[in-house]
């Protein structure tokens, strides 16, 4: 391939088109990228040549401006920002978006005397449970029903509890409308994605710093007195990247603490443990299938064809189940616990034969308002168990099999017998 | 002298000491020289590769955790736990085989097929074919919509334009005819008959690509009953059979296979077993389980028959035919069947009238009626009559014919004269087909209309009188298709379900005489429940016996030159499921090729004609086919199986093997699949068959024992000495392994095994083994978990055959664990070989310890497992989305670089022993099947607990007829096989002391 301008710029817009698939932040557009690299090139070859032109070694001022560089051109796609296009819905002009925007943050009317919209419905997805709709829950649900049923539920609601916060709201229908357009403005464009946190990217790039400096301090430089203090240093940072590493590759695929949005703000607080109801009347399959079961939502409707509004989310979360039930429109969970493909898992072996409580494994279900992972479900942590639990070896006549085992029971050489000697560690137990 | 066995034609060894002059006839070489991309890889390559391993592992390791979601149910519905199968009782039947059918669905989808145990004829056996249909449902090649002159449209404008059309038909007096296989629905046949009554001028033909016409049309002019009769060959303690492949592909293969092996089966209290001759000219599976196998001319079939029918009839006073000499001697075979009147069965899988009326004859004579075979319970197949179709051709090239349906039916692809019915075809003003798999015909007739595949639709079955059984939709229709019935009820403007019309039926025709004491809806829902229906009909034994029938004289056919001899290939069938990978992949059970089809032709003939394996000849110009050398061929006859060349079913099977039905012929009535003075001449090119057969060989080591039926009752162990001195002589240093609660083991009864495959396609579906196509066959890289070996002894020109399945034979002391390096491979507390698929590296050493060589590497990704799309390998579209819903999703899928192979249907086991846990129970022997021995017809595995000495495995493997392969080695396999017992004279020679 001939390694032409125009050639690299071709490829390069192709490979970062494929790679912001991969990516978890979002890149700038791609010819700014392509640009940035080029320029960065372009630099980089002078910058060679005039090393070579001064006949010196390549010697550390090298090395820090290329990495001075790398890391200008991995900021760049969050120095850069993010250039969005303003879709304007239906003739609306950018003026009234920003107007209800103003409205919607509370920045108008000046004399406003009720809380704001934003102070209960969140703009940006947050982290932790907002029982009130969301912004972006709101706008998706009224993106294509008209202003008079919007302004129907903002000003005269008929839940209790939106009645009760939504009481004192006080605004010009004209001005109402202009939110309106703002939500559908917003349902139009989705959600803003997500930008991942850095700050690792900024340490292991500190880290790989020092490892340089430490390197040529030793081999180049040569200034300072002690040697040891560069060899310190190189170990050092050597040895957290290392541990960095080892950790990340041993979480590989696993979700401890895993905490993800449902879309129906489904609370396990509220309905294990205040309500307590039993798990087994929603996971009712856990005792003899493989899979506990997310409940269908006709195992919802059984109470809440009655329980149409919450005590904490009012209407809009149940009415979720309703709409998912008459339009016949899947609720699509995310999935909290997963395991690998190459793992077969059975509840019914745990739950209905090892008589295993819920919480073993999933932690304190009932005091989590949003379902977390509780264990890490690495290999290590299910061989733990299998090898101190004991098996309901007497009370259950399938293990009238292990006649031995009885024997020795019998004669007080046992008094109990774990999974892992009736096999349970053996790896087609897991495996197949 | 021992026997010696020899797989192919390069390890004979002649008995007599000579030297094999065959060597130099077969090209069996495994192809490992040549790499598969034809270009080797240089340094750049593996540059290139290597950066990209780089950049994808950069990429792939970037990826955040994909947020994946779980989607249950709005309304659950009650038959349906998710992660829990469920059965359905059904019926598979495609206008050739029959099988009453447990489909398993999970979460929605069919993915494996089971026998039904209640049903009195299949009696929980499948076949190859059956096993193999969950994933013809899956096909994508499948009509999707409704399309009118090629173009997709809507159901409602094609229904229009076709009643339209028939409307104008019936004021003009054209005439109509449908054209379907053979159907034995009760209630389809009534659909048609309210079509006709819409349309009176309507004719049904119904069609069999593969008839047996002669049997019904013998049996009207002898009985006078158009009919086939059932057969019992359990009762038969003499079984002769002319060409019937009655264990493979003949009428109803799976139940004879029941029937057969129970007549074969050996033990302490049954020291007797049927008497099997066969007289044939290519090596079929029936002709090879024979304990007498006599190769005989097809040409000459029917002078044999008729000498045969003298010797009994001279013996019974009774009149003799005038015939020639037979070419053969028949003389025991008749003394034997004369010793056992009643109680023998003589069979003719010819399609000529003449020979079927001797046969029946002969049986007549022998008193057989009403014992081994019944014309008063007929056999609801094949009810095709050929000279119809003839008929249908002529009418159609006249123009007689204005409205022509093709239901169900391909005679593009396998009437002999497709091309004139094209011809005919195309003067027909309205033309319809109604396909439920992608063919030849559909695309040639104006309106195609798409009906369900078998596992999507309810119809009914009669296969015998009072013998019903039901199907049931196991999954709703994947594609815009409509049962074939409700479209044919559509048009005749009568609206209704086609369900509806078959209760309602069931409610008239069956449940009144049914004894059934509950009412119509508990009738209804036990008999769907159960899959069948069966009450007892007949007791009738008369039959009218017409002497006259029998010819005194017959036209003798020269059987000078080459003959041409058209078989049912037992993986493929007629060719209707020619675009199933698995059966495609599926060896076939004689000569082990896969993907093709070839002329098979006799080691004499090779050489006279200076032909090798692998050369191309063309027979007739009319079809070229490589040669293949088959051991025990007759002389001068050219087999061909038929069902490959299809043109128009899909990726998979087009451009496989060719189409052999134009060589069929038609006279006296019947189609006739054979061919005397046939041209045979070599053509250009050469051909590499990718054949199963040398592969994995174990090095004429004693793997097969056998002995016969006098040395037996006189000794249990005979042939099995060597068993007692490895027994004696096995020393070891360590201590004996104990294991608590169960020890799996699993046992092989040679003797009943036939070797009809359908173990290896119930094990690929149970077991989402992958399917690598041709040319990873020719690199000896296929990847079944149990293959079928077939040795060959004695004279190449007709020698015995004999069968062994082979899988891990999970060794207590397994050669293949201590040379693991990474422990992926470790024998379980229940005595089961593991194979941890995630650990494995792929170093493959336990697949060069394995002295049994069941160890599968997985050299592609075949499945698409891995992360980097580059990997993967798929040659027949197994990856496809809609193909993967019939993966088992307890059985993970393997990736590139692991080893596998048989776990015991581990994930079988582990299910029952949860069953029994959640019931507070314990295990009862017999309760896990693991999917091989589920499916065989032949009731030839056994699988159970060795620490339960009750059980049936203990038995089996206490028995003096059990060994273990290479037991020598001290591998201490948990897989044992039972000996061979051949019902044929004590051969002196045999009875030598084995050197130890």
């Amino acid at each position: 391939m001939v390694l032409t301008r125009a050639g690299i710029c071709k490829f390069l817009q192709h490979f970062f088109a494929k790679l912001r698939n991969f990516l978890p932040f979002s890149f700038v557009k791609e010819n700014v990228l392509v640009s940035t690299y080029l320029s960065f090139i372009t630099k980089l070859n002078r910058m060679r040549k005039f090393l070579l032109r001064k006949n010196k070694k390549i010697n550390v001022v090298f090395f820090v401006y290329l990495f001075v560089t790398i890391s200008g051109f991995l900021f760049s796609n969050y120095a850069l920002g993010e250039d969005k296009e303003s879709v304007i819905s239906e003739g609306y002009s950018h003026e009234e978006i920003t107007r209800g925007e103003r409205f919607f943050k509370g920045l108008l009317p000046f004399d406003r005397n009720f809380e704001s919209c934003v102070s209960c419905h969140n703009i940006k997805p947050v982290d932790t449970l907002n029982w009130n709709p969301s912004a972006m829950d709101i706008a998706l649900k009224y993106a294509d029903k008209d202003f008079a049923a919007f302004e129907k539920v903002i000003l005269e609601p008929s839940g209790k509890k939106m009645s009760e916060v939504h009481k004192n709201i006080n605004i010009e229908s004209e001005d109402l409308k202009t939110v309106k357009i703002y939500l559908d403005e917003m349902a139009h464009k989705g959600h803003s994605k997500e930008k991942i946190n850095v700050l690792w990217l900024i340490g292991i790039i500190f880290l790989v710093l020092v490892i340089l400096w430490a390197l040529a301090e030793l081999i180049f430089v040569q200034k300072i007195k002690y040697k040891l203090v560069p060899v310190v240093f190189l170990l050092g940072a050597t040895g957290w990247l290392l541990m960095i590493l080892y950790q990340e590759a041993t979480n590989l695929g696993r979700q401890e603490a895993y905490a993800p949005l449902q879309p129906i703000k489904f609370s396990h607080e509220v309905h294990a443990g205040l309500n307590q109801t039993d798990c087994f009347y929603c996971h009712h399959t856990a005792e003899y299938s493989k899979s506990a079961g997310i409940p269908s939502a006709n195992v919802c409707i059984n109470c809440h064809i009655i329980v149409r509004e919450g005590t904490n989310s009012g209407k809009f979360e149940i009415d979720k189940i309703h709409y998912a039930v008459d339009n016949d429109i899947p609720i699509e969970w995310v999935r909290v616990h997963n395991l690998p493909d190459h793992v077969f898992f059975s509840h019914a072996q745990h739950v209905g034969a090892g008589k295993l409580d819920c919480k073993e494994c999933h932690g304190p279900v009932e005091e989590m308002n949003v379902l977390r992972q509780h264990a890490d479900l690495s290999m290590g942590w299910c061989l733990d168990c299998h090898k101190t639990r004991k098996v309901q070896f007497v009370d259950n006549d399938y293990y009238k099999t292990y006649k031995e085992f009885h024997e020795q029971i019998a004669a007080g050489k046992m008094d109990s017998v774990t999974v892992a000697q009736i096999g349970g560690t053996d790896c087609m137990k897991c495996h197949y | 002298m021992e026997k010696k066995y020899y797989k192919s034609i390069e390890e004979y060894q002649p008995i007599d000491g000579s030297p094999n002059n065959y060597k130099n006839l077969a090209k069996n070489h495994i192809g490992i020289d040549e790499p598969v991309s034809g270009s080797p890889s240089s340094r750049r390559d593996f540059l290139k590769l290597f950066g990209f391993a780089i950049a994808s592992a950069a990429v792939v390791s970037s990826c955040e955790q994909p947020v994946r979601k779980a989607i249950p149910y709005l309304i659950k519905p009650d038959a349906i736990t998710p992660g829990k199968a469920s059965y359905f009782a059904s019926t598979f039947f495609d206008g050739n085989d029959y099988s009453s059918i447990l489909v398993k669905v999970r979460d929605g989808r069919p993915i494996k097929i089971e026998g039904n145990k209640l049903s009195s004829v299949t009696k929980g056996g499948s076949s190859a074919r059956v096993q193999a249909s969950v994933l013809s449902l899956y096909d994508t090649a499948r009509y999707k919509n409704p399309a009118i002159s090629g173009v997709e449209a809507e159901w409602e404008k094609a229904d229009a334009e076709i009643i339209e059309n028939l409307k104008a038909i019936k004021q003009s007096n054209g005439k109509i005819v449908i054209v379907t296989p053979t159907i034995i629905s009760p209630s389809t046949l009534s659909v048609i008959e309210k079509f006709i009554e819409e349309y009176p001028a309507t004719k049904h033909i119904q069609y069999d690509a593969i008839s047996a016409n002669a049997i019904s049309l013998a049996n009207q002019s002898v009985f006078g009953k158009e009919v086939i009769p059932s057969y019992q060959f359990h009762k038969a303690k003499v079984i002769v059979g002319f060409g019937a492949d009655f264990l493979g592909t003949w009428l109803m293969p799976v139940e004879f296979t029941k029937q057969y092996s129970k007549g074969r089966k050996v033990g302490h209290n049954k020291k007797e077993m049927s008497y099997h001759a066969h007289f044939e000219a290519g090596m079929s599976l029936t002709g090879s389980n024979a304990d007498k196998r006599i190769v005989t001319k097809n040409s000459q079939q029917k002078i044999v028959i008729a000498n045969l029918y003298n010797e009994i009839a001279k013996q019974l006073g009774e009149n003799t035919i005038e015939i020639p000499a037979s070419p053969v001697d028949v003389h025991d075979v008749a003394q034997r069947l004369l010793a056992h009147k009643g109680e023998s069965l003589v069979v003719c899988g010819s399609n000529d009238k003449e020979s079927q009326v001797i046969v029946n004859g002969i049986n007549y004579l022998l008193g057989n009626y009403g014992s081994t075979l019944d014309i008063n319970s007929p056999l609801n197949l094949k009810k095709g009559n050929d000279s119809e179709m003839e008929t249908l051709t002529k009418e159609l090239n006249k123009g007689e014919v204005s409205g022509l349906i093709l239901y169900g039916v391909n005679p593009a692809y396998n009437y002999q004269n497709a091309k004139g019915f094209l011809n005919g075809l195309k003067k027909a003003d309205l033309t319809v087909s109604i396909p439920s798999l992608k063919d030849e015909t559909a695309e040639e007739c104006k309106y195609l209309c798409p009906d369900h595949y078998v596992l999507e639709t309810w119809n009914d079955y009669e296969i015998k009188p009072g013998n019903y059984s039901l199907s049931q939709p196991a999954i709703r229709p994947i594609f815009n298709t409509r049962a074939g019935q409700e479209t044919l009820l559509k048009w005749a403007g009568v609206e209704t379900e086609y369900v509806e019309l078959i209760k309602s039926n069931w409610k008239k025709n069956i449940y009144p005489s049914s004894g059934f004491s509950g009412s119509f809806r508990d009738f209804w829902n036990t008999s769907l429940h159960n899959g069948v229906f069966e009450k007892a009909v007949g007791g009738n034994l008369e039959i009218n016996y017409s002497k006259s029938a029998i010819p005194s004289g017959i036209e003798t056919e020269s059987s000078e030159g080459l003959e041409l001899e058209l078989v049912e290939s037992v993986a493929v069938g007629d060719g209707r499921q020619a675009n199933n990978p698995w059966l495609q992949e599926l060896p076939d059970p004689t000569t082990k090729v896969t993907w093709d089809n070839y002329a098979s032709i006799s080691v004499r003939l090779a050489e006279e004609m200076g032909i090798t394996e692998g050369d191309i000849i063309s027979i007739d110009k009319q079809l070229s086919l490589p040669v293949l050398i088959q051991p025990g061929q007759e002389h001068k006859t050219i087999s061909v199986a038929l069902g490959y060349g299809r043109t128009n079913a899909g990726a998979v099977a087009e451009g496989v093997g060719g189409n052999a039905y134009p060589l069929v012929q038609h006279n006296r009535q019947t189609r006739i699949y054979s061919k005397t003075g046939v041209k045979v001449e070599k053509v250009e090119g050469e051909h590499e068959f990718a054949k199963t057969q040398s592969h994995h060989s174990m090095e004429g080591r004693p793997l097969i024992r056998e002995t016969t039926l006098s040395e037996y009752i006189e000794d249990p162990a005979s042939g099995n000495e060597f068993h007692e001195k490895v027994k004696h002589h096995a020393t070891t240093l360590y201590e004996k392994r104990k294991f608590e609660g169960h020890h799996w083991g699993m046992a092989v009864d040679l003797n009943s095994c036939t070797g009809c495959n359908a173990c290896v396609v119930a094990c690929s579906a149970e077991n989402n083994v992958p399917v690598v196509g041709k040319e990873q066959v020719k690199l000896a890289r296929e990847m079944h978990w149990m293959r079928i070996d077939r040795y060959y002894s004695d004279d190449i020109e007709n020698p015995e055959v004999v069968r062994q399945p082979v899988m891990c034979q999970h060794c207590d002391n397994a050669p293949c664990e201590n040379v693991c390096p990474v422990g992926a491979t470790t024998n379980s507390s229940e005595g089961v070989n593991q194979m941890a698929y995630n650990r494995c590296i792929g170093t493959r050493y336990c697949n060069n310890n394995c002295p049994y060589k069941v160890r599968r590497f997985n050299f592609m990704d075949y499945t698409q497992s891995d992360a980097i799309p580059l990997n993967t390998y798929d040659p027949a579209g197994m990856t496809v989305d809609l193909k993967r819903m019939v993966l088992n999703p307890d059985v993970v899928i393997r990736s590139k670089g692991v080893i596998e192979k048989c776990s015991l249907c581990i994930q079988r086991i582990q299910e029952k022993k949860l069953d029994a846990k959640l019931e507070n129970r314990q295990l009862e022997d017999g309760e896990i099947v693991p999917a091989c021995a589920q499916t065989c017809p032949a009731d030839a595995i056994v699988f159970g607990d060795l620490n339960n000495k009750d059980s049936k495995i203990s038995k089996f493997f206490a028995d003096e007829r059990n060994y273990h392969l290479l037991e020598e080695l001290h591998t201490l396999p948990s897989v044992g096989y039972l000996t061979k017992v051949r019902n044929t004279e004590a051969k002196a020679t045999k009875k030598k002391e084995i050197k130890h």
